[in-house]
């Protein structure tokens, strides 16, 4: 009798993995579980040696980002606590047992009560939510606080925004996140559609708890989704053919003030003032240091 | 059924299965197969869950999971079940921190490591030391408290309540045996409950306390439904080396899910001391609709198969025989008599299999009983003298033994006199040696000699206040850079309230690691400040975020328990270093849970007793403390040879089937510390060569 259902596939050719066999790391190229994200990718548009020395070389270098380091690190926790609390109400959990006490946590749970994300779709709310799609040889993954679907008709991407003042509209419009996020939705996320998703039924909100009456609601389409695949494209294709034992560094040397690894580079003494960064290369800031805890939680 | 594959028994149309068989018969392969024939079959990634024991283990899964053949993707999980118990119980708090008894259950919950637990123990192991109540066993207080902690964590894999585990330990001790000990278990059940109560005040949830909440939230109806429903598919990988929870658990599962398939690897089971369960992971196989038994290796070789027949034969396992007469056994020994030979044979052994055989180092494994530091280091020079790349897994080495965590804490210490340390002269010659580009050791003698003043009310004298010949000695580059050092110091030490990874940042970013300091191109420098500084933040913001104690206060703390050897390196050997082309050094256990084959493996020091011996941890007991034990039944001296006789079978066959070409076995006749080894692991050696006889480098065997 031959078995069928989830193990269909049981009398078909056994293959083994050796997974010793092919994943070597080699020197000077993208390790072997690597897969690129907004934030790798926008390490790379903000500085190549950046890239090359987070993401090619691994190198941990334990200097401050930015100073004070207390508010900097009470910034990261805070955003971490007010993602978790968010998370904590889209899975069902009673709304009395999330009010925190603390201020800003308060003033933006408060906030989030009273002017969430307006027009969301209401059959599907995901949390946490990682996708991921093929492209250039490589995987490019996206993270999402939220995806709100309504399946069929259209997919909200909801991103928490938690820096201290709201950015302005050509610095959100710029970032690598504004370029990935609705690009992975519209390749990856048809599982979750039901069908595959038109890119004009994608919209991204980015919400900020600085200023919750003014979310930046950017509309989707196709001719966005074609000059993302080309530009994203073109990114990791370049990234891929550089063969320069120091990548470049980046000319405006403002960005070394909110990097660690500026005493390597020879870019400076003190980290930047947390008071001098703008807005959405906090934020930026920030989510890297989100993604390290994902990886430390496993 | 195709018997290429395997033999299947069970239910034509299986919905659960479990597959089982040795190390490199291709379960893993299967199972990965499974997967993406249900991604392909449609099943949505978010409801598939993977769970593996370790995370070296994960790695196969997320290597085919992060290829880019395969198109567009969710999230397919890929976890430990401790994993997923913290971020369970982190996301789902407000549900069960009040229940659990945690005071103040509105704020969130503090995660505990394994040192940090210990840490947040000692103040109550210290006074019950003190006052005698462990005089019965000569184990360090840092030992108790590991084993305490170790006792708790037990206890919540057995659902039992920890107080019940001097019970446990003094009904296996027995009425005849000193009673002395079974005080030391009543004085260990005190301590537990003392730090119980303190862990609930402050809401520190070591791994005890995140497996009860987990439990806790299991017995929610709703919580329960919602987790048991968002995956309907489920892989588990090594179930053998699981607790007995975790079986529960996935026993209780299983009704639920649309598909799952368990992977149960037979000689498994190596975790015994984190509560492996073996026998209880193959007993799944009697929940699943179908058992696929998988029995053709992939890996091992004609020569390695008759050692493993041999070896079995050795250790008496039932229905084996021995390698017919004339089997060529694809294994070398060699016997030296002191321990520098042997590594010295290893290495040169190693230099012809890479430089005249063309074996990539990454197919060599150098494994042994313990890694010590004088192992890792004398065969790390050895092969770097011959050109040859090589990582090795330090598990458990402290942070203060890395020259690098040495410096930055002994310079500090410096910033810091409040603390009322007074490193010694030696540990500031060295940290100057490290911190000051192209100062040698002799002038950072000199120079700690001349401006270190312990006590005095400058603790580092300027560089212009020694004398003019002594400055001329040091060198007046190496004395710019030291008086930039020692101002940078002082002022650090004026800005009292920093917390100490604050610190050790500033002074890596701004000082040691800049242009002209030691650390300013140095990767593994910055890899162990990084853990270093990621160390003492989790030291005070799980221990004392809600604690109003001055940082001053806390970082002195910090700095007495790392010195004191407690706190271990978080290193974990990175894919980087799991998958670089190198001669992998490990102790046997780390490599059998690698779970990889290479192509050759040196077994160093096979005469000792550390193949074969359990460490000493006279308040636990990984075999009593399971639910395999009859609670009462006296554990014998037999029974410990009957486990250590089925562990190192266990442990010898695994490498073996590790191994796709050949064993190197080296023998010293006096170990490391000097003394003469002869355990069982080289009994069951001379018994194969005695009915295989061959040419043993410094040795003479004889025929039996």
């Amino acid at each position: 009798m031959t078995p069928s259902g989830p193990f269909a596939h049981l009398d078909g050719e056994r293959r083994v993995i050796d997974s010793s066999q092919d994943s070597m790391v080699r020197p000077g190229q993208l390790p072997p579980l690597f897969q690129f994200s907004q934030n790798s990718l926008q390490d790379y548009a903000d500085c190549r040696r950046r890239f090359q020395l987070r993401f090619i070389e691994g190198l941990r270098w334990p200097a401050a980002r930015s100073e004070p380091i207390e508010e900097h690190e009470q910034f990261v926790n805070h955003g971490v606590d007010f993602h978790l609390l968010v998370q904590r109400h889209l899975l069902g959990i009673p709304i009395e047992k999330l009010a925190p006490v603390e201020n800003p946590l308060a003033e933006w749970w408060d906030a989030y009560l009273h002017y969430p994300p307006p027009d969301l779709p209401t059959t599907l709310r995901l949390p946490e939510v990682q996708l991921s799609t093929p492209l250039a040889g490589y995987r490019l993954m996206a993270k999402f606080d939220l995806l709100a679907i309504d399946p069929g008709e259209r997919a909200v991407i909801v991103d928490w925004k938690t820096s201290r003042k709201r950015p302005p509209r050509d610095q959100v419009l710029n970032r690598l996140q504004t370029h990935v996020y609705p690009y992975v939705l519209a390749e990856a996320g048809t599982h979750l559609f039901g069908r595959p998703i038109a890119p004009e039924q994608i919209n991204l909100i980015y919400w900020f708890a600085a200023a919750p009456t003014d979310p930046e609601i950017l509309p989707y389409s196709a001719d966005r989704h074609a000059e993302n695949r080309a530009y994203l494209e073109g990114l990791i294709g370049e990234i891929l053919t550089i063969d320069d034992e120091i990548w470049p560094l980046v000319e405006d040397e403002f960005h070394c003030r909110y990097c660690e690894y500026r005493s390597l580079c020879d870019r400076g003494v003190r980290a930047g003032s947390l008071d001098e960064i703008d807005a959405a290369e906090e934020e930026s800031d920030w989510d890297f240091e989100w993604d390290d805890v994902e990886e430390i939680a496993f | 059924m195709n018997s290429h594959t395997g033999e299947y028994s069970g239910e034509a149309d299986p919905r659960t299965m479990l597959v089982e068989g040795p190390f490199g018969v291709g379960k893993t392969s299967f199972a990965i197969e499974t997967l993406f024939t249900w991604l392909s079959d449609g099943v949505p990634p978010e409801n598939i869950l993977v769970m593996v024991p370790q995370r070296t283990l994960a790695y196969p899964y997320w290597e085919a999971l992060r290829g880019a053949d395969y198109g567009p993707l969710g999230s397919v999980d890929v976890r430990t079940v401790n994993g997923l118990a913290k971020d369970m119980v982190n996301i789902y708090w407000p549900l069960v921190a009040g229940e659990a008894g945690f005071a103040e259950p509105e704020r969130g919950p503090h995660f505990l490591t394994l040192e940090t637990a210990q840490y947040a123990m000692a103040d109550f192991v210290d006074r019950a030391v003190e006052n005698g109540e462990f005089d019965a066993i000569n184990v360090s207080p840092q030992q108790i408290a590991r084993q305490i902690v170790d006792n708790l964590g037990k206890a919540a894999l057995m659902g039992i309540d920890y107080r019940q585990i001097p019970d446990f330990l003094t009904g296996a001790w027995g009425p005849d045996r000193p009673r002395k000990r079974v005080l030391a278990y009543q004085a260990a059940g005190r301590v537990a409950d003392a730090y119980r109560q303190y862990c609930l005040k402050y809401r520190l949830l070591d791994y005890s306390l995140q497996i009860e909440c987990f439990t806790r939230l299991l017995r929610l109806p709703d919580f329960r439904e919602a987790f048991f429903g968002a995956r309907t598919h489920l892989i588990v990988d090594h179930v053998e080396e699981e607790d007995a929870l975790t079986h529960t658990l996935i026993r209780d599962w299983l009704p639920h899910l649309d598909a799952a398939l368990l992977v149960y690897e037979q000689d498994g089971g190596y975790r015994v001391f984190l509560g492996a369960n073996p026998e209880g992971g193959q007993a799944l196989a009697r929940d699943c609709e179908g058992v696929l038994t998988l029995s053709e290796s992939y890996f091992t070789s004609p020569g390695l198969e008759a050692l493993l027949d041999e070896v079995a034969y050795s250790f008496n396992q039932p229905g084996s025989d021995p390698a017919p007469e004339g089997s060529d056994l694809a294994f070398d020994f060699a016997f030296h008599s002191y321990y520098p030979q042997m590594i010295d044979w290893v290495a040169d052994r190693i230099d012809h299999l890479v430089h005249d055989q063309g074996i990539a180092p990454k197919e060599i494994s150098v494994l042994a009983p313990f890694l010590s530091d004088a192992l890792r280091f004398s065969l790390g020079q050895k092969l770097d003298q011959r050109g040859i790349p090589h990582v090795s897994h330090r598990p458990s080495r402290a942070l203060r033994d890395e020259p690098a965590a040495r410096c930055v804490l002994t310079l500090a210490a410096l910033a810091h006199p409040e603390w009322g340390e007074r490193p010694p002269q030696a540990d500031v010659a060295q940290a100057l040696q490290l911190a000051i580009a192209g100062l040698d050791p002799v002038r950072a003698a000199l120079l700690a000699k001349v401006v270190y003043r312990p006590g005095g009310d400058e603790v580092l004298t300027a560089f212009d206040r020694i004398t003019p010949q002594m400055q001329a000695r040091i060198t007046y580059v190496v004395g710019q850079r030291y008086d930039h050092l020692r101002d940078w110091l002082v002022t650090a030490a004026a800005e009292r309230a920093t917390a100490l990874d604050h610190f050790f940042s500033r002074m890596f970013g701004e000082l040691i690691s800049q242009s002209g300091y030691g650390f300013h191109d140095d990767p593994e420098a910055g890899r162990v400040v990084a853990e270093l500084v990621e160390s003492a933040r989790k030291f005070r913001q799980s221990l004392y975020s809600d604690q109003s104690i001055d940082p001053i206060e806390i970082g002195r703390r910090y700095f007495t328990i790392v010195r004191q050897g407690l706190l271990a390196a978080l290193y974990v050997a990175s894919w980087r270093d799991e998958h670089a082309d190198a001669v992998f050094m490990a102790p046997a256990y780390t490599f059998l849970l690698r779970n990889r084959a290479v192509d050759v493996q040196f077994w160093l020091d096979v005469g000792s007793v550390g193949w074969w011996e359990r460490l000493d941890q006279p308040l636990t007991h990984p075999y009593v403390l399971s639910p395999n034990w009859p609670a009462g039944r006296i554990w014998t001296d037999s029974d410990e040879v009957v486990r250590q006789e089925e562990m190192l079978y266990k442990i010898v066959s695994g490498l073996i089937r590790r191994c796709r070409s050949h064993i190197y076995l080296g023998l010293s006749d006096l170990g490391e510390q000097g003394y003469e080894q002869r355990g069982p692991l080289l009994r069951v050696f001379q018994q194969i060569l005695r009915r295989h006889p061959q040419p043993v480098e410094g040795l003479e065997v004889s025929r039996e």
